[in-house]
């Protein structure tokens, strides 16, 4: 967007919909960060495990919320015509219609994993996981949706961030699947320390 | 392939050892299966008997009917019921010598149970390395029987210690591993295929058979006010070769034992059980009032005399080789504590460990109590608390680099095979 005009009645809700937007991928990139490591049982420096999930659980929380402020201020701005229909159902906006369609389908799946997630007593694991594991999806989408759909993304500072949220995701994934591929299976691992802490022992 | 058999009281096996093999045999001793007709009424008359489960919890019997009897009509469910007659404890051989004596007793008991909570399916699970023998004959004898309402199904436990307990059961059974899962939900709640599941002690349903037939006050003329009946114990005295033995509840230890002199210390309710010295070993009756005094419970009822000529420390470090080994891998204190206390505890009997590695033992064995999914860490640290009481004076013995034992054969009974991989598991 070459406009970069005064912050007034008319146009505050286009740029709180465009910053809102911002911090959204922000957050969700965090998220995701936070749910490999939980995936893994990691901790943080100086956070117990619990505390990690805590921050997981609770930062997803504030992610729904940004990206709800971020959909309702676009909708209801009129500087451009997005219908509320088109914030869940792709390929419905006349304004940017690829790039809208990838935030709807991102929507989608993010509020499925929020909703699944809140309900999660009541559903059973494997499908509360299956559900959760849509989160590789959504957050891939998300970021192209910010990409394509945003000036502000393309260049600047703003650019660098999105870059670097990138290239996280990717570091952090290449190491989840990495360290999944160390895993002893469940029946070998007993007889593995077995071995090591008898062998300790004797050479005592 | 029977161990030999002694009782005086010939309420669940025949007096004479003999099989009661033949549905008709065993029909013309006990009569027809005495259906009720009406789900539910045989439950009361199971909570006068105070019949509990035989399985090592000593759960009341009734109380798991009413729960799932409760949870499938609310649920609008049939649930499923099943005997268990894994017997993964490797000291145990009293299921296996009930279902090769007295198959149909057991199988009666299945049907009456299933009536009670409106079952539409039961399974009998039986142990992998008597598959061959009384898998055999329990396929003849379901066979051979044409009152059942239900079908029976015959399921094989993988030979791991902890294929029996009952969550590990059903995970077995639904096509995963044997390994158990947190107790909650319940499996009276969400147990096979996520339905309510009765999962009862193939001894257990045998008295219930007898109870359904005699009556509540018959099953209380025998065993003690709190604890009525009998109960079949695997007892090995000196010799070392199991008995099976019927006995009521509240029997004499002695008078099980017998001969207690070439004895030093009783190992009771089996490996997740307690370690006790025969002075008070002499002194406790077989029923878990008097036995719950030295921390020990009736359990599956295996009782083990320990002789002189062995070493209960060596003993003890080869029994917990075996549990450790038995670990599933899922919780992590049990995963890394059991092998750490393991080694611990042969360095002691090697007279090789370190300053320290008694405390050691028993802080660890605090450590791991309470934390795994299933109770196998407790049960396990029990047994090495136990231990390490009861042979206190053979420890110190052996930090001089002395052993009391002149007999270095193993005693107890331990599998050498462990698993390996997730097959072993299956």
């Amino acid at each position: 967007m070459e406009i970069v005009g005064e912050i007034n009645s008319s146009t505050a809700l286009w740029y709180i919909s465009r910053a809102t937007g911002v911090v959204a991928l922000l957050l969700m990139t965090a998220v995701l960060l936070l749910g490999l490591l939980v995936s893994r049982q990691g901790k943080l420096p100086g956070l117990p495990k619990f505390a990690v999930t805590g921050l997981h659980r609770n930062l997803s929380l504030i992610a729904v919320a940004f990206v709800g402020l971020h959909v309702l201020t676009a909708v209801t701005d009129g500087y451009v015509n997005i219908p509320l229909l088109s914030a869940v159902v792709p390929l419905s906006s006349p304004y940017e219609r690829l790039w809208l369609a990838l935030g709807a389908v991102s929507l989608d799946l993010t509020l499925a994993i929020a909703v699944t997630s809140l309900v999660r007593n009541r559903l059973r694991r494997k499908t509360w996981k299956a559900v959760h594991w849509l989160a590789y999806l959504s957050w891939p989408v998300a970021w192209l949706h910010s990409y394509g759909s945003a000036s502000d993304l393309r260049g600047g500072w703003l650019f660098l961030l999105a870059l670097a949220d990138l290239l996280a995701v990717v570091v952090a994934v290449g190491w989840r699947l990495a360290a999944a591929a160390r895993d002893v299976p469940r029946a070998e691992r007993v007889g593995l320390i077995m071995t090591a802490v008898h062998q300790r022992g004797r050479s005592r | 392939m029977t161990p030999a058999v002694t009782t005086d009281v010939p309420r669940l096996l025949p007096r004479d050892g003999e099989r009661i093999q033949n549905w008709r045999a065993h029909s013309a001793k006990f009569g027809r299966i005495p259906y009720r007709n009406a789900a539910g009424s045989l439950i009361n008359d199971i909570e006068a008997s105070g019949l509990t489960g035989r399985g090592g919890a000593a759960f009341p019997t009734y109380r798991k009917l009413a729960a799932v009897l409760e949870a499938s009509v609310r649920k609008r469910v049939r649930p499923t019921v099943i005997a268990n007659g894994a017997e993964s404890e490797p000291a145990s051989e009293k299921d296996a010598t009930l279902l090769w004596l007295a198959p149909h007793l057991v199988l009666d008991g299945l049907q009456l149970a299933a009536e009670a909570v409106g079952a539409e399916s039961a399974v009998l699970y039986t142990h992998a390395h008597r598959a061959g023998d009384v898998g055999a004959r329990l396929r003849e004898a379901i066979a051979d029987r044409f009152d059942d309402h239900v079908a029976v199904r015959l399921a094989i436990a993988p030979p791991r210690f902890l294929a029996g307990q009952e969550t590990a059961l059903i995970s077995h059974l639904d096509g995963g591993p044997a390994i158990p899962r947190f107790p909650f939900p319940r499996v009276t709640e969400q147990g096979l295929d996520g339905d309510p599941t009765l999962v009862q002690n193939a001894e257990t349903l045998a008295h219930l058979a007898l109870i359904a037939r005699f009556g509540p006050g018959w099953f209380r003329e025998i065993g003690t006010r709190r604890e009525p009946g009998s109960f079949l114990a695997t007892v090995r005295r000196a010799d070392g070769r199991p008995r099976i033995m019927e006995l009521p509840l509240g029997t004499p230890v002695p008078e099980v034992i017998g001969g207690l002199g070439q004895v030093t210390a009783l190992l009771i309710g089996g490996y997740h059980g307690t370690w006790v010295p025969v002075a008070r070993a002499a002194k406790l009756r077989l029923d878990n009032e008097s036995l719950s005094s030295v921390g020990a419970s009736v359990g599956a009822g295996i009782l083990a005399a320990l002789p002189g000529d062995r070493c209960g420390l060596v003993e003890s470090a080869r029994i917990l080789r075996y549990l450790a080994l038995e670990s599933a891998g899922q919780c992590g204190p049990c995963l890394n504590g059991l092998p750490r206390m393991s080694a611990a505890l042969t360095a002691l009997a090697r007279g090789r460990a370190p300053r320290g590695t008694r405390a050691d033992l028993e802080r660890w064995a605090g450590l791991v109590t309470g934390r795994g999914a299933c109770h196998h860490p407790d049960g396990t640290a029990r047994f090495v608390a136990s231990a390490l009481r009861t042979f206190a004076a053979e420890l110190d013995r052996h930090g001089r680099g002395q052993c009391g034992a002149t007999n270095a054969a193993p005693f107890l009974p331990v599998p050498q095979s462990a698993a390996r991989t997730e097959e072993d598991w299956l």
